[in-house]
């Protein structure tokens, strides 16, 4: 991709990409902030292409246009104002949420001008990420397995035990022992 | 070409959108929003970096991979509990969930 068409497809990109990050916050309706994410994520993709990615860009494209869809329907189902149409406001601390915000970006963007990054490309033959890839894919297997594995059990344990009712589920009718200290076959 | 620092003030504006997000919304659901927001930001760091540092590599995508995969379970684990929440508290706002127990 040229110079030319490249800033043709960036510029506009990121803007649209920050104006629906930003409008995700300001409209009042639930529905429309599930689809500016979606808009906002998926313009990333855009930005991805233009910089050269084009598996990513096209990745991006297909998983935000799913996970964003099933995140419009879980707004829907849990909103008491999912249209907007009541004007609810679901914001709270908006000055010193904004402070906070304008703060980490004025800083993060401070280190992406004021750093002297290298001008020089690394070249083709020098080692890269690649021997990552064969480390994780190696000797080193077993760790990430693991750690993969861990986390896994991590996710599934916590979402069981925020569970309402805890692990064993609500006792039955009737029932004066707590459900979430007794086990079902105690519990008869 | 974009250059780096570009691209990476981009995504610093992206991440502070994410975090005024986070910080000022009440909704769950919204905060997880933010949350996705500053996980794009990354994802567009990720790949600042490898276009220029690595541009004829392909294999460096797999970090990007492992950050989407994390976006996915970010959601996944998150509605998960609002739903759990949901079904004791009758509610997802955040302001509402002063207690542990109960």
């Amino acid at each position: 991709m040229s110079d030319l068409a490249t800033a043709i497809v960036f510029w506009p990109a990121v803007g649209l990409m920050l104006a629906a990050a930003v409008f995700v916050f300001i409209t009042s309706s639930m529905a429309r902030a599930g689809l500016l994410l979606l808009a906002s994520l998926a313009i990333e993709g855009l930005v991805f292409l233009a910089l050269g990615s084009r598996f990513l860009g096209f990745l991006q494209l297909l998983m935000m246009s799913g996970e964003m869809v099933i995140m419009v329907f879980f707004m829907v189902m849990f909103m008491p104002d999912p249209g907007g149409l009541m004007g609810m406001d679901m914001t709270h601390d908006k000055r010193r949420s904004a402070t906070v915000a304008v703060a980490v970006t004025a800083a993060l963007g401070l280190v992406a001008v004021l750093t002297d990054w290298p001008a020089r490309v690394v070249g083709r033959g020098a080692p890269d990420v690649r021997a990552i890839g064969f480390e994780v894919m190696g000797r080193s297997m077993i760790s990430f397995l693991f750690a993969g594995m861990t986390i896994l059990l991590a996710m599934v344990g916590g979402v069981l035990l925020a569970k309402h009712g805890g692990r064993f589920g609500l006792p039955a009718a009737g029932d004066e022992q707590s459900g979430e200290h007794s086990p079902p076959e105690e519990r008869s | 070409m974009i250059s780096l620092p570009v691209v990476l003030a981009v995504a610093a504006l992206l991440f502070g959108v994410g975090v005024y997000g986070v910080l000022g919304q009440t909704n769950t659901i919204m905060i997880i929003m933010g949350v996705e927001l500053m996980l794009g930001a990354a994802m567009l760091n990720v790949v600042g970096f490898l276009r220029y540092s690595h541009p004829h590599a392909t294999s460096g995508d797999f970090f990007v991979l492992v950050l989407m995969t994390l976006m996915a379970l970010e959601g996944a684990v998150g509605f998960a509990l609002v739903v759990s929440v949901f079904r004791s508290r009758r509610t997802s706002e955040a302001d509402d969930l002063t207690e542990l127990s109960g």
